[in-house]
Formats: C-alpha cells, structure tokens, sequence
C-alpha cells in the first residue's frame, strides 16, 4: 500500500535523485541564491534543502562554516523545519522556536540556538515537493509579506537552475 | 529503559538494521521494501539480519545508494543520520549562536 505521506512519496524521491540533487558538489549557482536569500532577509543562514524521507539533505547553503551541518551535509527529519513545507506546499514560518509548540523541544533550538526561521517549497514542474529555499536566525524575528514573496522568487530561481541541469 | 547509545540533548540514537529495513518499507511497502533491503545486502556480500555495527550498516547503504533511483534517496537519508550520530557522539560542536562544547 502507497504511504500517503508526501515525504515517503517513491516518485518524490526519485525525482530528487534524477535532479542531481544529492551529488557531492554544491552547485555555485544554489550557493549563490542561498547567499542572496541570507543577505535579502538579514539572517545569519540560509539553506537550499533538500527533503528526504528520514533526513534532510543540504545542497547547497550560506553561513554554516564551521558548524557540524557544514560536516554533515544534513540532519534528521524530525528536527527540520523544512519538512512541513513538503506536506503543505505552502511557505512556513517560525518567529521564535523557543515558543512554537512544535519546535520549542528541537534540538536544532535546544542544542544549538535555532530561533526564528523562513522557508517556501522548491516545487518542480511535475509537481513534486523537492525541499525548501529557507533562512535561519539565533534571535527571534517576524517576517513580513514582502520578505516571504522574495524567498519565493529565489525559491523559483531555485528551481529553474536545477530543472536547466536535467535539461542540459 | 534509556538507551546507553543516545546522545544527550539530541536524544539520537544510532540507525539500526532495523530503521533501515523500516525506512524502505514506508517508501516501498513491506514486501519490495525487503526484497530491496536483500539485494542490497546481498551485493554488499551480506546477510539479512547480521547488519549488527555502524561498519555494516555503511556497507549495506552504500550498496543500497548504488541501486539509484528513489533507493538512492533512502540510503542518503540513512548515511546522514549515521553521520550526524558520529559528528555528534564524538566532538565539541559549533552552533550558530557561538562556541559549544
């Protein structure tokens, strides 16, 4: 029996296995959207992630040099705050994850100082939920319409780089 | 009872057998999910039921990701836990706020 879960969808995962998106190299492309996205909303990181079904994988980032997700390259689902956008479609926001009654006893908060976050799906073009384009924050922020609809517009910049590598 | 291998804070513990043969189910369903996990296990020369260390579980994914195609992608998902349980069991961490030992 299929799972109906979204995050276990086989065809989901093939899709980001076709899409080269858990090769070993970054590419300078996603580095340099996550660059702008950290730098647009003036928070510290910002990640292209990518949703799995028991981890999230980190494609390309700006920010973690230094830290163990630099070394991992990911961390498991149940930590990630991407993984909601994968069952919704839709953008997730958390302004402060010391008080989100989700996410207050995450250890990605707990452990290591998570606050505020901002993430909108990379959808690609036959529909699947690839991950998320997102920025990250030690101190708690709100984040407006106008700092979402340009997470959006990186997140399709985003995808129409990966979709050009299938297509190259 | 607590388990002796979960690393504090995280509350991780190290992937299994078992959570591999259980991940490929979820995607797969139980009967391609096991017949999978054999294969992968058969071409890594091993036999289902004696993946019992870190060494053979990273054998058996590393053969599972050769598989490629949606099988590929559980067996990240399972090198990424094996290695954030090994990053994190082992060393004094960096965090975004700052220093943490």
């Amino acid at each position: 029996m299929t799972n109906p879960d979204p995050i276990y969808d086989e065809e989901r995962l093939r899709e980001i296995v076709e899409l080269g998106l858990l090769s070993p190299d970054v590419d300078p492309i996603l580095r340099e959207i996550a660059d702008r996205a950290a730098a647009a909303l003036g928070q510290p990181v910002s990640l292209v992630s990518v949703v799995l079904d028991e981890a999230l994988h980190v494609a390309a980032a700006h920010g973690i040099e230094g830290m163990w997700l630099d070394e991992t390259r990911g961390h498991p689902l149940e930590w990630s705050f991407c993984a909601t956008s994968v069952r919704t479609r839709d953008a997730f926001v958390v302004e402060n994850a010391a008080t989100h009654p989700i996410h207050r006893d995450n250890p990605l908060v707990t452990q290591d100082g998570v606050r505020c976050y901002a993430g909108v799906p990379l959808i690609s073009s036959r529909g699947y939920v690839l991950g998320n384009l997102c920025v990250v924050g030690v101190e708690s922020h709100s984040f407006d319409e106008q700092e979402i609809g340009v997470l959006r517009d990186l997140a399709a910049e985003a995808v129409r780089r990966i979709e050009a590598r299938r297509t190259a | 009872m607590t388990d002796p291998a979960r690393i504090p804070g995280y509350q991780l513990s190290p992937p299994t057998e078992s959570d591999a043969v259980a991940s490929l189910v979820r995607v797969f369903g139980a009967e391609r999910g096991a017949t999978i996990w054999h294969g992968a296990c058969r071409a890594a020369m091993m036999v289902v039921g004696t993946v019992n260390s870190v060494a053979r579980l990273e054998r058996a994914v590393e053969s599972l990701a050769q598989r490629g195609s949606a099988e590929a992608g559980v067996a990240r998902s399972l090198a990424i836990r094996l290695r954030t349980y090994a990053r994190l069991s082992a060393a004094p961490r960096r965090t975004p706020s700052g220093p943490r030992s």
